[in-house]
């Protein structure tokens, strides 16, 4: 029989082609739900929430997207996606629901379409790329521009307007631009009201021997298979395992606001104080397309929300593989749905099956993470615990510590302005949330040094804003860091085990 | 169209420069091709991991596309069976093989052959993706719509979901509509995917030319040609540009291009319309001539061009009689708009412009605003108007 190739079908069958899912999204994990490991550029790789420590008046909340981005990759490099909603969610009254919305919406332009790379500089009769905008701003042609909406019961309110906000692009090399960190900070941008921003390509702070995580916990034998020596947990500057994230970057949006911006009453309180305590998310959404549309004036009416992060390794590590892309989708406040993940992990399961002693499940003492309780917030009282909800609690009362003397292990190793309360980069997530899941928030008994040996990111963190370290070279950087390849500075010869 | 749409096509304008000197100077491989290397390789170094062949299939199948040579289709087939022997019933193969019923026009028995994958695994978009297509081709246009809408509520903004609804539209007669999901689609498509961007340039390039927009469409094809260079449906589009620029001539270049690439029934019918319209009347009839044997060969299997000879008999060799017979017997297999409206034509040309009229308002059901459905649709109510005064 003969068989003719797609050109003689009618367009729609031919669509199915498409459906192949390109090669690159199959290149990197880091992508935990169904939905976003096929929709890399909506996909959250962190959220952060902490007091600034250069501003204790300032929350700073980072929203780090797409995994995974290898920084020679060009010719386009990776701006953010136009037809993506990035927002900022906080709730203030403890109901779960957000109160207080920052709302970033990217536009393209291209400005040299004659030239066959997004980036060009010193070459061809075009400077090199010095500035955003501007003399010096010639061979920068993929360009974005990005507005930032507040939204509150009030409405809405366009913050910065006036102002041109230019996303920072990656770091292409040193011939196009031959001082990024320069260019870079001209991305920062201080806008009225205390408020600060940027957005662009950095260093992926996040670290993890992710390889040994999902390789069904096989974490290296040279650090202790997965319970840390007590030299190597107590160092919180050197690494003793593959740091997969070393070498990659990443999109990052940084917002810097007043706290008396988002508390419920508009003042900043004492620690011991419910009003002082936050609960923080992001989420990535497109829009809503309705195939058929009942008028011409919408794609859809409103958005439908892709990804949302709260806590960290929630949904890589508790919930499960059948309801992640539920959980995802879903709003934080009708989180008690996935209640029992939280409350009896499979994790622990596996943890106790190892021979980690855990605490019997239902795990209430995992509730902190989900709902407002002591330690974060130590004036809640039972009446102000809301609902089960996936928020990165903030209690704004504790008092930042700074950088050069906080602590990996955050609010277990007495940091409290760390991990649980809030998030800062530095926060070593996996160990805390591994040492969180096997009871150490219960009893100080179930105190099992549970740790992967990757304890602090591959690249130095500013502690200035916005807090993350300039994106690598595409030509000039390495990844490094592999099993038997250098990278491990708490190695012997600098080389990481296998 | 809303300021962000507009903008994103500016970028998508833009872009097309950049991206058609890149693919010429990076890409050695088309994505196909370097799909094909890849799942080779993999199988080579792991001849039972049975997803590898179904790689392989789909990137066979995607290389006939790029190129529209009908020997990928037997190397896909040649890979699934190679597949069923490493696991009988993989559900991998068994979804390559519907989409190659489909690549058939084997409508019905891909809606099948669908319908039992989606019982199997409810939840795989790429099945509800058959499902849209059987369904849309069969002119079961509501079904075609809620396996789009499944796709698109499941994973918002994927391009799959994307561009089926993009063509739900276009037959709903929302042209604007299907134009912003065409460029959603393109903004989501990696920039390494030439073929596939091309495609949607292609796509968007059709939209416009079918909302008058002549200038566009040829700025579009144009772009999907330096994209992805000869590329056959971007040079039927760009002829059909040329048609409406009556630069019959360059449409017939274009034309005869395609054919040469895609010596196909239907290929052959458009260069010889277009012959005819460059007043090549010689040329024209022997096209035409040719057509109509190679259409013949063809029309009892369901990969047929019988739109084309029913067209052809009815508007050139003024045999109604055999059209009517052939809209008949396609209309047994299928009741898309398309081929009510074919059946529409033949009954109007026989005469019987009364069940003429009642066929074509099936056809325009849906909202599909075709030029030539809405022309025929034209013709056949004004002749009835006619008759209806002469009385």
């Amino acid at each position: 029989m003969k068989m003719k190739p797609l050109a003689l079908l009618p367009p729609l069958a031919v669509l199915a082609m498409l459906l192949a899912p390109p090669a690159q999204l199959f290149a990197s994990s880091h992508r935990e739900a169904p939905i976003t490991a096929l929709d890399q550029k909506a996909d959250i790789t962190d959220w952060y929430a902490f007091v600034s420590p250069e501003h204790p008046d300032h929350v700073v909340m980072i929203l780090n997207v797409d995994p995974f981005l290898e920084p020679a990759n060009g010719p386009n490099y990776f701006p953010f996606d136009p037809n993506i909603l990035y927002e900022m969610k906080i709730d203030n009254d403890h109901d779960g629901n957000e109160d207080i919305t920052f709302q970033f919406r990217f536009t393209t332009q291209i400005r040299q379409p004659g030239v066959f790379t997004g980036f060009v500089g010193n070459l061809a009769g075009i400077p090199a790329i010095t500035a955003l905008d501007g003399a010096g701003s010639e061979g920068f042609s993929l360009r974005q521009t990005y507005t930032i909406t507040m939204v509150t019961k009030h409405g809405r309110q366009a913050i910065g307007q006036g102002q041109t906000l230019f996303a920072v692009p990656s770091n292409v090399g040193p011939r196009t631009m031959p001082d990024y960190n320069a260019l870079r900070a001209q991305g920062i941008y201080n806008l009225p009201n205390g408020i600060s921003v940027f957005a662009g390509t950095v260093a992926d702070p996040f670290f993890i021997d992710l390889g040994a995580a999902f390789d069904s916990l096989n974490f290296r034998s040279a650090v202790g298979g997965g319970v840390l020596s007590a030299s190597v947990d107590a160092d919180d500057h050197h690494n003793y395992a593959p740091n997969t994230l070393a070498g990659y970057n990443v999109n990052s949006i940084v917002l810097e606001v007043p706290i008396s911006l988002l508390t419920v009453d508009g003042k900043m309180h004492a620690a011991g104080d419910k009003n002082a305590v936050i609960g923080t998310y992001g989420t990535t959404s497109r829009p809503r397309v309705t195939v058929l549309r009942d008028s011409t004036t919408n794609l859809a009416g409103g958005f439908s929300q892709i990804q949302r992060e709260g806590n960290p390794l929630i949904n890589e590590l508790i919930i499960g593989t059948g309801s992640k892309d539920r959980f995802s989708t879903e709003d934080p406040s009708n989180d008690s749905q996935f209640a029992n993940f939280f409350l009896n992990p499979l994790l622990a399961q596996i943890f106790g099956s190892i021979g980690i002693p855990v605490p019997p499940a239902p795990r209430m003492d995992l509730l902190p993470l989900v709902q407002y309780n002591a330690p974060i917030c130590p004036g809640c009282g039972p009446q102000d615990a809301g609902p089960i909800a996936d928020l990165m609690r903030l209690n704004t009362g504790i008092p930042p510590t700074p950088f050069a003397m906080a602590k990996r292990l955050g609010f277990l190793a007495g940091d409290n302005a760390g991990y649980p309360n809030g998030r800062r980069p530095l926060d070593d997530v996996v160990d805390i949330s591994a040492r969180a899941v096997a009871g150490i928030l219960a009893d100080p008994k179930y105190n099992t040094p549970i740790g992967d040996g990757v304890n602090t990111a591959a690249t130095p963190l500013p502690s200035t804003f916005p807090f993350v370290a300039p994106a690598y070279s595409g030509r000039d950087s390495v990844h490094g860091a592999g099993p038997g390849q250098p990278g491990c500075s708490g190695q012997i010869g600098n080389v990481c085990p296998n | 169209m809303n300021h962000s749409l507009a903008i994103c096509t500016l970028s998508v304008l833009a872009s097309v420069a950049v991206c058609a000197q890149t693919a010429q100077t990076a890409a050695a491989m088309s994505p196909a091709e370097i799909s094909i290397q890849k799942a080779e390789a993999q199988i080579a170094k792991q001849p039972n991991h049975v997803p590898y062949y179904a790689s392989l299939a789909m990137a066979y199948a995607r290389r006939a596309r790029e190129t529209s040579d009908v020997a990928y289709y037997a190397k896909a087939e040649e890979t699934l069976e190679r597949s069923f022997k490493v696991a009988p019933d993989n559900f991998d193969a068994l979804k390559v093989r519907a989409w190659l019923l489909l690549g058939r026009h084997e409508f019905a028995k891909a809606l099948e052959a669908a319908t039992v994958l989606n019982k199997r695994v409810p939840d795989d978009i790429t099945v509800y993706g058959y499902l849209a297509d059987a369904n849309a081709e069969l002119g079961n246009y509501d079904a075609a719509v809620k396996a789009a809408q499944w796709m698109l509520n499941i994973r918002p903004g994927n391009v799959a979901g994307l561009t089926r609804a993009a063509y739900l539209r276009e037959l709903h007669g929302d042209l604007s509509g299907a134009m912003d999901l065409m460029h959603m689609a393109y903004d989501s498509t990696p920039f390494q995917e030439a073929e596939d961007r091309a495609w949607l340039l292609t796509q968007i390039a059709h939209l416009q030319l079918l909302s008058g927009n002549v200038l566009e469409a040829e700025t579009y094809a144009t772009g999907a040609l330096g994209l992805f260079p000869n590329y056959h449906y971007a040079l039927g589009t760009l002829a059909q540009v040329r048609i409406a620029q009556n630069r019959y001539d360059d449409a017939v270049a274009l034309l005869e291009k395609r054919y040469s690439a895609a010596p196909h029934a239907e290929n052959l019918f458009a260069l010889a319309e277009a012959l005819d319209r460059a007043g090549r009347k010689n040329d024209a009839a022997k096209a035409f001539a040719e057509f109509e044997q190679k259409s013949l060969l063809e029309s009892n299997i369901t990969d047929n061009s019988n739109h084309e000879l029913i067209g052809y008999y009815v508007d050139y060799a003024h045999q109604p009689a055999r059209a009517l017979e052939i809209a008949k017997q396609e209309l047994a297999r299928r009741h898309d708009a398309f081929t009510l409206d074919a059946y529409a034509w033949s009954l109007a040309a026989s005469g019987d412009y009364a069940q003429a009229h009642a066929e074509m308002q099936k056809a325009l059901a849906f909202g599909v605003k075709d030029p030539k459905v809405l022309r025929h649709a034209s013709e056949i109510a004004q002749h009835l108007s006619e008759t209806a005064a002469s009385r």
